[in-house]
């Protein structure tokens, strides 16, 4: 009961603390610092909010640091979602008990340099047994990149509402195209002279130039597939660029069985190490 | 009452009559008094308890007035300090933050990949998919420690997990995932479509569906239409490649010679061509709405 009297006559106190704070005007000046200064001591009173907002900061903080870690973890990083949630459950089906849910999802985020916003619905249909989950509808808006081999691949995931196989082949591709900028970059860098990527490390091409044979360039056209399945697989070219004079001169056609040649060169000894054969052919070449 | 009946028994004698009043009178003062201790600490605990209630309320409607207030006299005044309306305004503005997180974290399920963190490491969970259709998920409890190493999974036994752990855990986490998650794909669309066969196509089917654990070799005798006289032909679908959902390797063979051959010859070649290129439930659904005209236009 004292605890009660004591509770009432806090109660009373704050009151009277508060209706004066109401009567008095909002002026300027030292007016408004007393009734401020009251106001502080009434909320001080109350650190409840002070705690809430400290629990809320500590938990935000490590649900931040968790998706910073799933972000790292699988190369994708989400900026944006939202969920609509529609209940398509009729009354005859309520009476079979079956639930019937269409979710409108929206989806944008980045996978390294590939940025992505995908729409699409999920239709759920829980019955007594099983619970099944189908995609009915995806679209994927992808900023036009300077990767088209991506737009083909767009298509076909939409298509075929693969939402796991969009993303699963997202990220080979940009591993692929990662690892053909790191290569071609390692070689311009050892090559300096031989070597020239004219469109950048991160075009497809890299073309092979001897500076004792001005005229004579071999091109490597480096590109990157998706196929039906999603699979990612590199296909690399050889292009040569000779002069007529030298063409004629091939009388055993090795410039012309020299696409043929690469491609078994890369079975055998595989990408990196037959571009450094190649490289190194012209390169000594030229040192003699 | 009682006292009344009381009253009119003893009415005779008036002396009697009082006597018997004061001696009532005092019984129940008595009465009273003893009722009365208890109740009133009740009653004013319970007054105590409804004023409590009211102050509270008047406390709470005047927090209300003089936030507005305070509100007005912050924007009215340039001296700015932060103050408690903010906070509150700053509590709201972290809820909404937590619960976007909270939603963009859950949002990973869509992507194949997503995880929560454990005290050691992760638990990564792996979605799988076949055409639109979400199917089962499997799980790998790292623990993240250098290497990092697997500590729990459900991932099937004859999905080579020893393998692609071994090429890429300790040097590509991401890879050895992504890697997982192809090889658990392909063997969840396998499966779908076999399954598919079964339950949705069986009146095709002349005899049962053989399949391994895997799901990457298949046979099953079939006829192009259920109610068909004609004679069965056996498939055999092989998927050499464990990260596919298309047959690398298709035989479809017929037994019994009729003299149509030339033409089960061609089916048979149209059959295998479907098997290569679309999934075994979709060959069926075109068998079931065409018939065996769509073979005949293939060939053609």
């Amino acid at each position: 009961m004292d605890s009660q009297r004591a509770e009432a006559r806090a109660l009373e106190a704050e009151i009277t603390a508060l209706r004066r704070a109401c009567v008095e005007p909002p002026a300027p000046g030292e007016d408004t610092s007393r009734v401020r200064k009251s106001f502080r001591e009434i909320y001080q009173a109350d650190s409840e909010g002070w705690e809430l907002s400290k629990d809320l900061r500590s938990h935000l903080g490590h649900l931040e640091s968790e998706l910073q870690f799933l972000s790292t973890l699988t190369g994708i990083s989400i900026r944006h979602y939202s969920k609509k949630t529609e209940d398509l459950t009729s009354t005859e089906m309520t009476e079979k008990s079956i639930k019937k849910v269409l979710q409108r999802h929206r989806l944008s985020g980045d996978c390294h340099m590939i940025t992505f916003q995908l729409e699409f619905q999920l239709l759920e249909i829980q019955n007594e047994e099983s619970l099944s989950s189908v995609i009915t509808d995806l679209s994927i808006i992808m900023e036009p990149t300077e990767y088209s081999e991506l737009s083909e691949f767009v298509s076909r995931a939409e298509e075929r509402r693969d939402l796991f196989m969009f993303f699963r082949s997202l990220h080979f591709f940009v591993e692929w195209c990662e690892y053909r900028k790191r290569t071609f970059k390692r070689f311009k860098e050892k090559y300096p002279e031989a070597v020239h990527l004219s469109e950048g490390a991160s075009s497809s091409c890299m073309g092979i130039r001897s500076p004792s044979r001005p005229g004579f360039e071999l091109v490597i056209v480096w590109r990157i597939q998706i196929d039906e399945e999603g699979k990612v697989l590199p296909k690399l070219d050889l292009l040569t660029k000779v002069p007529l004079q030298a063409l004629e001169l091939d009388k055993n056609g090795v410039i012309e069985t020299a696409p043929l040649s690469f491609r078994t060169l890369l079975g055998v000894l595989g990408i990196e190490a037959t571009l450094e054969s190649l490289i190194k052919s012209l390169h000594t070449e030229a040192s003699n | 009452m009682e006292l009344a009946n009381t009253l009119s028994q003893d009415g005779e004698s008036r002396r009697g009559v009082l006597a018997h009043l004061e001696r009532l009178e005092t019984q129940v003062s008595r009465c009273r008094k003893k009722l009365e201790e208890p109740q009133s600490a009740q009653a004013v605990e319970s007054a105590l308890g409804t004023r409590i209630h009211e102050l509270r309320r008047l406390r709470d409607k005047l927090r209300a007035e003089v936030k507005q207030h305070q509100a007005r006299v912050k924007a009215s005044t340039t001296n700015v300090e932060p103050d408690q309306t903010l906070e509150i305004t700053e509590q709201e503005f972290l809820k909404r933050k937590r619960e976007n997180v909270k939603a963009i974290l859950q949002a990973y399920r869509f992507t194949g990949i997503s995880g929560k963190l454990t005290s050691r490491g992760v638990c990564v969970c792996i979605g799988t998919a076949f055409e639109g259709n979400l199917l089962d998920s499997y799980f790998v409890d790292l623990v993240m420690q250098k290497p990092p190493q697997i500590h729990h999974h459900s991932i099937p036994v004859f999905i080579p997990l020893e393998e692609i752990s071994a090429k890429y855990l300790q040097t590509n986490i991401q890879h050895f995932l992504f890697t997982l998650c192809e090889y658990l794909n392909a063997y969840s669309g396998r499966k779908y479509q076999a399954d598919r066969l079964q339950s949705d196509f069986a009146a095709f089917l002349a005899g049962p569906l053989q399949r391994n654990s895997l799901c990457n070799l298949l046979s099953f005798t079939y006829k192009a239409e259920p109610e068909g006289q004609s004679f069965p032909f056996c498939a055999r679908l092989l998927y050499k490649d464990l990260t596919t959902t298309l047959p690398t390797d298709v035989t479809v063979t017929y037994q019994g010679t009729d003299a149509l051959s030339t033409t089960r010859e061609e089916q048979r070649a149209a059959h295998e061509n479907l098997f290569f290129t679309k999934p075994l439930h979709q060959v069926f659904t075109s068998f079931a709405s065409k018939g065996d005209k769509l073979d005949m236009s293939l060939v053609s």
